[in-house]
C-alpha cells in the first residue's frame, strides 16, 4: 500500500517538470516553430533558480529568476529564427548547447550544494480519505498549478481566438498572413511563452524537485518533454496523460525493484520509455488523426513577402 | 637512415642525461571527469592532488584539469599536458583508459596512473582504494543503529566493485546484528541522476528501511533525501555529513593521497612500475569517518577495533563461510577471497534482497 502511494503520489512531482516543459513546447510547435533548445534552456533556469533560492531563500523569486534567463535564451532563439530566418533545428540545438555550457559556468561554485524543498500542500479533510488522500491532496502547489495550466491551455487552444489564430499560423503562415494576423509576432510570443515554461520546469527541477545543483542534473528531461510533444500528437490532455505514466513508471522501476519481484533492473529502467512509447502510439494509432493534429508548417521559417 | 639514428642517439643521450638534472620539478598532469563539487569521486580525486601538492611542495608542479569528460575531449587534454612536458600522468575515469594506454605506449617515458581500470603496462598502473573495507565497518554501524532491521540501499550500477561494497556492507551489519532483514536494494543503472537517486531513497522509506546505504550515487541529493525523511544514512568515498546534519550515520571515507605520495615517490626515485594498485585501510588509504553520535561508546569501539583488525591484517571482511543469495556456498570456512577474486565479485550474499541480471 505504501509503494502503491509512493508511485501515484510521486508521479505527480516527477511529472510536472516534463510536463511543464512540454507544454511550452507545444504551444510553440502549434505555431510552426520547432524549438530544440528545451534542455539547454531548463539548465540555465534550473542554475539561476538555485542560485537565486540558494541566496535570498525565497523559492518564489528563485522561479522568476529560472524563467527569466530561460525566456532570454528563447529570445536568442526568437531573433535567429524569426528575424534572420535561420534553420530552425540547427539554431534550437545550438542555443541549446549554449545553455547547457552557461549552467555549468554559472553553477561551477554552486557544485553540490543543496537547499530544503517547499512544504507541501496538504489540504484539509480531503488528505484524510485513505489512498485518495496522499496521492491527491498533498501534493505542492506546483503541481496543482501545472493541472491548472493544462486546463488553461486546453481552453486556449480548444475554445479561444487566440489558440485559433496559433494553429493556424501552424497550419499555413502565408494564409494566415493574408487574412491578416500577425505571423512572426505570434511566432515570437509562443517562443517566449516556450521559454518560460521551459524556465519554470527547470526551477522546479532544481529547487522543489531535487533541491541540489549538480552539473548536468537535467540528464536528458528537456529531451524526453520533446518527444512527449510528438507522441502526445500535439494534444494537451494526451501530453499530460504521457508525461504522468511517464513519471509513475519511472518510480515504479525504483519501487518494483526494491520489492524484488524478479524483473531484471535493467528491464525495469527502460520500462517508462517503452510503456511511454507504446502507451502513445495505441492511443494515436489513427494515423490519419495525427495528421490533423501534427501543424503542417512544423519546422518551416516564414518570411512576409510584403 | 643514418640521420635517424643520430636523431635517435641524441635522445638516448638525453634521455640518460635527465637524472642529473633531478632539481627540476617533477611535471604532473592530473584530470578528473567532473566538476570538483563538495563531495564524492572528483572532490576526492583532487583532495588527494591538494594534499599531494602540500607534501612535496615545489618538487612537483600540477597541471590539473576537472570536467574532462571521456572521448575526443580527454585525448585532447591529454595529449596537450603531456606535449607541455608532463613526466607524470594521473587520468581519473575508468572511460580515460583507452586514450592513455595508448599515450603510455606512445610514450614510454611517462608515468600514467589511472584510476579504477583493469589494464595495464610497464608505465600504466591503475589504482583502486578497498572500498569495502570501510562499507564492511559502516555495515556495522548500520547493524547498530537500525530499529527494525530493514536496510536499503542506493546503488549505481551492478559492476564488481559495487558489489563487493554492497556485500561487505551487508556482512558487516549482519556482523553487528545477526536478527536483520534482507537488505532490499535499487540499481540506478546510472552514474549521475539526482531526481532519480532522491527517489531511490524515497522508494525504500516508503517500503520501511530506516537505514540507507548510498553506494556511489554520484550526488548527494539520497543523503539530503535521508535527512528530511529521518532516516539515517550511511555513505561511500566522502563524509556527507554536512548533508544529513543529524542523520549521518558513517561514511567509508577514501584518502588518495595516501597512493599518491607513494606513487610520486616511487617515480621520484626511479622505482615506479605499472602495477595494480589496491590499497585500503593499511596503507591509508580507506578509513571510517563522521560516525554518529547516536552510536553507543562501546558501538563505537567495536567499529574501530574491527578497523585495527583491518588494518593489522587479523581480519578481512570476506572471510569464509560466506554464503550468496541463492543458497550457494561461495567462501568455504577458513578461506578468504582474494584480491583477484573481490575485484570480479559476481555474486550478492545471503542477505540482500535482489537479483544480478546474469
Amino acid at each position: 500500500m505504501d509503494t502503491l502511494v509512493f508511485v501515484l503520489a510521486g508521479a505527480f512531482a516527477t511529472a510536472t517538470p516534463l510536463l511543464l516543459a512540454a507544454l511550452g513546447e507545444l504551444v510553440v510547435e502549434k505555431s510552426g516553430v520547432i524549438n530544440l533548445s528545451v534542455e539547454g534552456m531548463m539548465a540555465v533556469a534550473a542554475v539561476i533558480a538555485f542560485v537565486i533560492t540558494y541566496t535570498s531563500g525565497s523559492h518564489l523569486l528563485g522561479f522568476v529568476g529560472g524563467a527569466l534567463a530561460a525566456m532570454l535564451l528563447s529570445l536568442i532563439f526568437a531573433v535567429l529564427v524569426l528575424v534572420f530566418s535561420a534553420n530552425q533545428v540547427a539554431s534550437g540545438l545550438a542555443v541549446g548547447i549554449l545553455g547547457l555550457g552557461m549552467s555549468a559556468l554559472l553553477g561551477r561554485s554552486y557544485e553540490s550544494f543543496t537547499l530544503t524543498a517547499p512544504a507541501k500542500i496538504t489540504v484539509p479533510v480531503l488528505s484524510n480519505i485513505p489512498l485518495v488522500g496522499p496521492i491527491l491532496f498533498q501534493q505542492d502547489l506546483v503541481v496543482y498549478l501545472t493541472i491548472a495550466a493544462s486546463a488553461g491551455l486546453i481552453w486556449f487552444m480548444q475554445k479561444s481566438r487566440n489558440g485559433l489564430v496559433l494553429r493556424v499560423i501552424g497550419e499555413d503562415p502565408h494564409i494566415a498572413h493574408n487574412l491578416g494576423f500577425r505571423v512572426l509576432r505570434t511566432r515570437f510570443l509562443a517562443i517566449l511563452f516556450g521559454g518560460f515554461m521551459a524556465g519554470l520546469a527547470g526551477a522546479y527541477a532544481a529547487t522543489v524537485l531535487t533541491p541540489v545543483w549538480s552539473q548536468g542534473m537535467i540528464v536528458g528531461r528537456g529531451w524526453i518533454a520533446l518527444a512527449l510533444v510528438v507522441f502526445g500528437t500535439w494534444r494537451v490532455l494526451r501530453v499530460v496523460i504521457g508525461a504522468y505514466i511517464f513519471g509513475a513508471l519511472l518510480l515504479a522501476d525504483l519501487a518494483v525493484q526494491s520489492l524484488d519481484i524478479g524483473i531484471p533492473s535493467q528491464v525495469m529502467t527502460s520500462m517508462p520509455y517503452l510503456m511511454t512509447i507504446l502507451v502513445l502510439a495505441l492511443v494515436s494509432r489513427d494515423a490519419l488523426r495525427i495528421k490533423l493534429n501534427a501543424p503542417v508548417a512544423l519546422g518551416e521559417n516564414y518570411r512576409p513577402a510584403h | 637512415m643514418t640521420k635517424f639514428k643520430a636523431v635517435m642517439t641524441f635522445a638516448t643521450v638525453l634521455g640518460l642525461a635527465a637524472p642529473a638534472f633531478a632539481e627540476a620539478p617533477l611535471n604532473i598532469g592530473f584530470i578528473v571527469p567532473n566538476p570538483i563539487g563538495e563531495v564524492g569521486w572528483d572532490y576526492e580525486l583532487d583532495r588527494g592532488r591538494r594534499e599531494m601538492q602540500e607534501h612535496f611542495g615545489d618538487k612537483i608542479i600540477v597541471t590539473a584539469v576537472d570536467s574532462v569528460g571521456e572521448g575526443p575531449d580527454s585525448t585532447r587534454v591529454m595529449n596537450r599536458i603531456v606535449a607541455q612536458g608532463a613526466d607524470v600522468l594521473f587520468l581519473g575515469s575508468f572511460g580515460h583508459m583507452n586514450d592513455g594506454l595508448a599515450l603510455a605506449k606512445r610514450r614510454p617515458d611517462l608515468a600514467v596512473l589511472h584510476a579504477g581500470g583493469y589494464l595495464n603496462e610497464a608505465n600504466f598502473a591503475t589504482y583502486s582504494p578497498k572500498h569495502y573495507e570501510a562499507a564492511y565497518l559502516c555495515g556495522m554501524a548500520a547493524g547498530y543503529a537500525t530499529k527494525n532491521g530493514q536496510l536499503g540501499i542506493v546503488a549505481a550500477f551492478p559492476l564488481p566493485e559495487v558489489l563487493g561494497i554492497m556485500n561487505a556492507y551487508v556482512l558487516g551489519a549482519k556482523n553487528a546484528n545477526p536478527e536483520i532483514k534482507d537488505a532490499k536494494v535499487v540499481w540506478l543503472n546510472s552514474w549521475f541522476d539526482p531526481a532519480r537517486n532522491r527517489a531511490s531513497a524515497e522508494s525504500l522509506v516508503a517500503q520501511g528501511a530506516d537505514v540507507l546505504f548510498s553506494l556511489f550515487p554520484g550526488t548527494p541529493a539520497a543523503v539530503a533525501a535521508a535527512e528530511e525523511l529521518g532516516v539515517y544514512v550511511t555513505t561511500t568515498l566522502s563524509d556527507n555529513s554536512e548533508f544529513a546534519p543529524s542523520k549521518h550515520l558513517c561514511a567509508g571515507q577514501v584518502n588518495f593521497s595516501a597512493i599518491y605520495i607513494d606513487q610520486v615517490n616511487k617515480v621520484l626515485n626511479g622505482s615506479f612500475e605499472g602495477v595494480d594498485i589496491f590499497a585500503g585501510v593499511a596503507e591509508g588509504a580507506v578509513e571510517v569517518a563522521g560516525l554518529s553520535d547516536d552510536l553507543s561508546e562501546d558501538q563505537r569501539a567495536a567499529i574501530f577495533a574491527k578497523q585495527e583488525a583491518i588494518r593489522s591484517g587479523e581480519f578481512k571482511p570476506f572471510s569464509g563461510p560466506i554464503v550468496d543469495n541463492t543458497g550457494n556456498e561461495v567462501v568455504a570456512a577458513g578461506n578468504q577471497l582474494d584480491a583477484g577474486m573481490i575485484k570480479g565479485m559476481n555474486f550478492l550474499v545471503e542477505g540482500i534482497d535482489s537479483e544480478l541480471p546474469y
